[in-house]
């Protein structure tokens, strides 16, 4: 079988226009694959920027997989929340990238989305907060049923990956 | 040029924490230390160590540098767990109490080079505002145990943190032959 190391950070996110961020990922990976070791989901710690308007998480990944195919390339998945002074928290963005398929250190900067509902809906998230979210966590990286959402853009996540490749030219797989 | 049978592999990191940009703070001293899985195991020098106390220069650079030395070699037979550097900055508050500055991390590199990392700090804020105030009132601030928490992802969804930008800035030089030989995909 063919493995894949991807270890690097979630580096942290701009853009997004509330502070005190914190972000929920995952990883979704076909059914040839499987996770050797690592964890495939996780939450950073809330960040609020006391410089500069970039929020750091530093989160670290570590994941080995295994695989029999290339379908289902490993793509990461995120949900990045705000958290204000009472404790709340707020949809700021949902976003996801696949995995690099070559060798080497990659930096990525993923763009995120939210749902925007009705005018009401958009008023009350201004007023009070709160908003849409999604109730099945997987539209965030497949397209299907997406063309019912109207949704606005987020901020960016920034990740740093590199990824090791091991035994796939035994597979005629050039990398 | 590779052979079959599971191979232990060598990665021997050298550099320096170079220096660090804190607006706010003076007087600093930093802590390195390295986290890694358990099929890791360092070889030769030190995997932790305890910077000199620096102060800003009076130029416009303002800069605090510490040009603090790592050398540190691990042996492994698996990329996971690949290790990471845990950095630790310390300096007095306004009572003259020792307390923590920023913490940071990031993974050693991965591609035998020379690279430069800046690393963004975090300290982590207590959550009622009270408690913010008792903190800063008896120089006890919302400390680590231990630092190595920062280097893992598991835990970390019950803690806040601020964030200052800059950041130790470190140079890692990773020339062992032994690295390249590995059965993996060079770049």
């Amino acid at each position: 079988m063919a493995e894949v190391h991807v270890i690097g950070q979630i580096m942290g996110a701009s853009g997004f226009s509330e502070s005190s961020l914190f972000c929920k990922w995952g990883i979704h990976t076909g059914a040839a694959w499987k996770l050797l070791s690592g964890v495939r989901e996780g939450q950073t710690q809330v960040d609020t920027p006391q410089i500069g308007e970039m929020a750091y998480w530093s989160h670290p990944i570590d994941l080995h997989f295994a695989t029999k195919g290339l379908q289902g390339w490993p793509r990461l998945h995120f949900q990045v929340w705000s958290q204000d002074s009472f404790g709340r928290c707020q949809l700021a963005g949902y976003g996801f990238c696949h995995v690099p398929s070559s060798p080497g250190t990659h930096q990525l900067a993923c763009p995120t989305w939210r749902p925007l509902g009705s005018w009401r809906e958009q008023l009350a998230r201004a007023f009070v907060g709160g908003g849409p979210q999604l109730l099945h966590g997987d539209t965030i990286y497949s397209g299907a049923d997406r063309y019912r959402l109207h949704t606005a853009a987020g901020g960016t996540v920034h990740l740093e990956i590199s990824l090791l490749l091991r035994h796939f030219d035994r597979y005629g797989v050039e990398c | 040029m590779t052979t079959a049978s599971p191979s232990v592999f060598l990665l021997m990191v050298n550099g320096q924490v170079e220096s660090a940009q804190f607006p706010e703070y003076d007087d600093l001293y930093c802590k390195y230390c390295f986290v890694y899985g358990q099929d890791w195991a360092p070889t030769a020098g030190l995997e932790e160590g305890i910077s000199q106390i620096t102060s800003k220069s009076q130029d416009v650079r303002q800069a605090l540098v510490w040009n603090f030395p790592i050398d540190v070699t691990f042996k492994s037979t698996n990329p996971y767990g690949w290790p990471q550097i845990v950095l630790s900055v310390y300096g007095p508050d306004v009572f003259g109490n020792d307390v923590v500055r920023g913490y940071g991390a990031v993974h050693v590199p991965f591609s035998p080079g020379r690279h430069k990392r800046t690393i963004p700090m975090f300290v982590p804020e207590s959550t009622s505002k009270l408690q913010k105030f008792t903190s800063w009132f008896m120089g006890r601030r919302p400390e680590y145990t231990d630092p190595k928490v920062v280097a893992q992802g598991e835990g970390r969804e019950d803690e806040n943190a601020e964030a200052e930008i800059p950041r130790s800035t470190w140079v890692c030089l990773c020339p062992s032959p032994a690295w390249l030989m590995l059965p993996f995909c060079p770049q």
